[in-house]
């Protein structure tokens, strides 16, 4: 009994994060219509950030949160600009797979320059804080999962507040609803496109640097990230952040499950083949608006 | 300018003069004889395997327009399958090759009626989760038919290994050649036929392609065991080439090669995936000693490509040669005609997105 609450618990601790680090994915899909394959590569590059801080300056964890955060906004903003902007509005092929494959070619640039820099060997952060926390007879979490999913809940929630009571909040969701509307009304969707890359990736950056301290960080530390985080935005329908946070929680619960009974080795492809059987019963994922342009 | 519809050069291909034809294919042929070096023999028959697998994926990924993120666990399947079979069964190597096309078709019918129901990005994710599937389920299998994370080593090869070292390179550069022409040709003839109008068509506009009778499943599922064949052969080749075949063909980092290799030849034109192919080859062998720079240097090029000419580098050529020679001939430059585009941009909706 005290195994199954363990896996429950852990599973709301996965969940947190999971949310945490698909939110910017499903957010940029929402209003640029791209699946941003150079999220991974963003946590990545978060993780390098604080272990960078922590070793030069020696700045502690907790505020190389803060700097991860600033650092990826900027370079997210500058992805933006690099390699979906560019090919906004040209005629002639195809938006959504192009640029698919263009922040792919970011990706393959971020990790092997991180390679080259870093070198392969796994960099270890510290948590933020230490020790374990006893929940119930026999079921203890680390005080670091339980800051991280604090953490990650107090992110999306001021996230929500952000989407709806401020103006460029709002902005990004007009943009995201109807791109004309929202152009009549003055909104500057290339501002916004900006801004709503800035905003996912520092998101991204900071889940970065929480899992930093549980996993490792290396040049390919984003990858498995990303994969789960295209498992959780597709189960909860690309576009809905709603719907992304109640599949990471679902998504976190499995996986902790098929980890507890089958054995971890399975967790990936148990996920997988789940997401396949989403994929053909419910292709719109959980709170997703159904395809207007599928055959 | 001719007014009759070329259809080749509709897709992208430029009807080649044949003698300049015959006159590559010499040179290709002739390779091994001329340039003696073993390494780069090797290579040569790398790219050549590459080749095939790519015009392979651009069939479907170009041509049709189906996000198929699979091809490199089809690919695997065929090598799996023929080194498994020849190694387990006994199986001659030479009929492993068919045998391995066919598994790999088997394989890619199962994950195409499926995809059907899906378009674009979902497409693409459904079909790269099942080619994770593939590779975490041969990497976790510890039956010992698939050999796990180390794959299947000491599959014998093609009979080649009795003749002297350099003879057996010869001949199997000359087998990967005749194995990418002969896909080159089937591609083409495929291109070219009326399932591969219907095929454009599908991707151009799916909708009235429907109405004027095209089925969209019975496309798809010809495309997908078409296209996958050709991935399976290719893999088993490879298997009896190297003698091993292991996971590490598929998966994320190997795929992003490919994928440059496609978009910045051209993807959905008929020698895009071949000059891609040799181009980022090349490049790659030029950087060898830096593993690591290597590949930023590739993904910087990817990107630049698809930013600066995401129809690919072949499309591009084409239009400025096109340009060039209307200028030469003191043509207005007029606005082109909708016919006279050189490559048909990959899967293009204006309408949608």
């Amino acid at each position: 009994m005290s195994s199954l609450i363990q896996a429950i618990v852990s599973g709301l601790v996965t969940g947190s994060i999971y949310a945490l680090m698909t939110v910017g994915l499903t957010l940029i899909y929402g209003t640029l219509r791209t699946l941003n394959m150079a999220h991974g590569a963003l946590l990545m590059i978060g993780g390098y950030v604080a272990w960078l801080g922590l070793q030069l300056a020696g700045i502690p964890p907790a505020a190389g949160l803060l700097l991860a955060m600033g650092a990826t906004f900027l370079i997210g903003m500058a992805i933006e600009r690099v390699s979906v902007r560019p090919l906004i509005g040209k005629p002639g092929f195809d938006f959504e797979m192009t640029a698919f494959i263009s922040t792919f070619a970011v990706t393959v640039v971020l990790q092997n320059a991180a390679l080259l820099v870093f070198g392969a060997r796994n960099k270890a952060l510290p948590p933020l804080v230490g020790g374990r926390l006893e929940l119930v007879a026999g079921v203890s979490v680390t005080r670091h999962s339980v800051l991280m999913a604090i953490v990650a809940l107090a992110l999306l929630a001021g996230l929500q507040a952000f989407l709806t009571r401020t103006r460029y909040g709002l902005a990004i969701r007009a943009v995201a609803q109807q791109l004309d509307a929202a152009r009549l009304m003055g909104v500057p969707a290339d501002r916004v496109y900006s801004l709503t890359m800035g905003v996912a990736s520092a998101l991204a950056g900071i889940a970065g640097v929480l899992l930093a301290s549980v996993f490792f960080v290396s040049p390919n530390s984003g990858d498995l990230p990303l994969l789960k985080g295209l498992i959780v935005a597709i189960f909860g329908g690309l576009g809905s952040v709603r719907g992304t946070v109640l599949a990471a929680f679902l998504i976190g619960l499995l996986e902790a499950l098929v980890s507890l009974y089958l054995g971890v080795k399975w967790s990936l492809p148990v996920l997988f083949l789940f997401i396949m059987a989403v994929l053909l019963v419910r292709p719109s994922g959980l709170l997703g608006k159904p395809e207007e342009a599928r055959l | 300018m001719s007014a009759a519809v070329d259809i080749p050069r509709l897709l992208g291909w430029r009807r080649p003069a044949p003698w300049a034809l015959a006159a590559l294919l010499a040179v290709l042929a002739a390779l091994p004889l001329v340039w003696r070096n073993q390494y780069v023999i090797e290579l040569a028959i790398t790219t050549l395997i590459w080749a095939t697998l790519n015009q392979s994926w651009n069939l479907q990924l170009g041509v049709g327009g189906v996000w198929n993120f699979a091809q490199l666990a089809i690919f695997a399947v065929g090598g799996y399958a023929a080194a498994i079979l020849t190694l387990r069964a006994g199986l001659d190597p030479w009929l492993s090759l068919p045998v391995g096309g066919l598994a790999a078709a088997g394989v890619a019918v199962l994950i195409g009626i499926p995809t059907l129901r899906l378009r674009g990005i979902y497409a693409a994710l459904l079909t790269f989760s099942f080619g994770e599937v593939i590779r975490l389920l041969v990497i976790s299998d510890e039956s010992g038919l698939t050999g796990g994370t180390f794959g299947l080593s000491g599959v014998p090869g093609l009979g080649f290994e009795r003749l002297d070292p350099v003879a057996a390179q010869r001949a199997y550069y000359w087998a990967a050649l005749a194995l990418t022409v002969l896909t080159a040709v089937g591609v083409a003839a495929f291109i070219r036929s009326p399932l591969g109008l219907a095929l454009t068509a599908l991707r151009d506009a799916p909708g009235y392609a429907a109405a004027r009778g095209v089925s969209p499943l019975r496309m798809q599922v010809v495309t997908f065991a078409w296209s996958a064949f050709i991935a399976g052969v290719a893999g088993a080749f490879y298997a009896q080439y190297f003698h091993v075949i292991s996971p590490s063909v598929m998966g994320l980092a190997p795929m992003s090669l490919f994928v440059a290799m496609l978009v910045v030849g051209g993807l959905g034109t008929f020698s895009g995936p071949l000059v891609g192919t040799v181009l980022i080859m090349v490049v790659g062998e030029w950087l060898r000693d830096t593993e690591q720079l290597r590949l930023v240097i590739v993904g910087a090029i990817l990107l630049t490509v698809v930013v600066l000419a995401p129809r690919g580098l072949v499309p591009a050529a084409a239009a400025g040669w096109r340009r060039a020679s209307r200028w030469l001939a003191e043509e207005p430059d007029a606005s082109e005609a909708p016919g006279e585009r050189a490559g048909v941009g990959a899967g293009s909706d204006p309408e949608g997105g």
